[in-house]
């Protein structure tokens, strides 16, 4: 179903039930996988991905169709994700390399995470960027989203994310080299 | 190049991401993304929504429309009430004219026209008092003899 009819039949009191489960059918794998990819762990994954979707249901009315449904979902999804890992240092008066030792040890012991050793490597190497270069990359590499909608998403010039893409698959390169 | 190519010696010399297959290792319970909807449907039921409000559709014209007219709103307070400083400052600089200066000036320069003289009749009329005062002459009466004012001598 096209967005546009999502929104449609949600507009209508009668249908909106519909056209929300409609609307989750079609990105939750989308959303879950871009906020996953952030905090590593399923069950603070689920946690998110529920509340991106409860907050979409709050303001999808009041959504504008000036920009596209998805990069809106992205938008609350990135924000969603950079204020729980924000407030997971806060919580715990943790440095940003803490933060990512726990995100690593989850890596290294978490039963739903299968991969070879270079795929795991590279899990690692990406705890080393900071968030919000890890959401450029992971945006580019893994959702292949173009530098245009990752503009919208995150509000931030192509340029700038062109220049942080390339560094950050430079610092990987780095990491997997030297470790 | 697969991804079993890539031995622990090749990742060391010469690692380069695009060589690597894009591989997601992480993986969900079994059924998640049948469940999850249902589990989001349940939660939304309680959550409520935030309708638009009625005026949403009008308000962005409207805030256009209203924003100038907010500026001339502005603008005609803070023109009017410079205005009032003005006269209130000529009112400050009158009262420090001297009572001599002012009969001087008005002895000078005041030109009393035919209409001053036209009312000069009605000056003597038995309304004047009432006319000047905003009291009838019963009650000015009632007043006078209620403060006996007639029997003082000024």
């Amino acid at each position: 179903m096209e967005d546009k009819e999502i929104l449609d039949k949600f507009a209508n009191p009668e249908s909106r039930n519909l056209a929300f489960n409609q609307l989750i059918r079609k990105y939750q794998q989308k959303i879950y996988w871009h906020i996953r990819k952030m905090v590593i762990d399923h069950d603070d994954a689920d946690d998110l991905t529920q509340e991106v979707f409860i907050k979409v249901w709050k303001n999808l009315e009041n959504f504008r169709q000036d920009s596209q449904l998805y990069t809106w979902l992205y938008r609350i999804a990135t924000n969603e994700c950079l204020t729980f890992l924000s407030s997971k240092r806060k919580k715990f008066f943790l440095p940003i390399n803490d933060v990512a030792a726990e995100l690593t040890e989850k890596i290294d012991s978490s039963p739903d995470i299968d991969g070879d050793e270079i795929q795991l490597k590279l899990q690692k190497a990406l705890l080393k960027l900071p968030d919000k270069q890890r959401l450029v990359f992971n945006m580019k590499y893994y959702d292949e989203l173009k530098y245009e909608e990752m503009s919208e998403i995150l509000g931030t010039s192509v340029g700038a994310l062109k220049a942080s893409y390339h560094h950050a698959v430079k610092k990987i390169e780095e990491f997997i080299k030297r470790d | 190049m697969h991804e079993g190519h890539l031995t622990h010696n090749n990742m060391k010399n010469d690692f380069k991401l695009s060589d690597l297959p894009k591989h997601n290792i992480y993986e969900v319970p079994d059924k998640y993304f049948d469940r999850l909807p249902a589990q989001i449907m349940e939660r939304t039921a309680g959550a409520g929504y935030s309708p638009a409000p009625w005026y949403a559709p009008a308000w962005k014209p409207l805030r256009l429309a209203l924003a100038p007219l907010v500026l001339l709103l502005v603008a005609g307070i803070v023109y009017f009430s410079q205005m009032r400083q003005e006269q209130e400052k000529s009112a400050v600089i009158l009262a420090t004219v001297g009572d001599e200066a002012i009969v001087n000036y008005l002895s000078t320069f005041a030109v009393l026209e035919s209409s001053d003289f036209a009312e000069l009749p009605s000056l003597s009329s038995p309304d004047m008092t009432a006319e000047f005062l905003n009291v009838s002459p019963k009650a000015a009466e009632e007043e006078l003899e209620y403060y006996q004012l007639e029997m003082t001598d000024y």
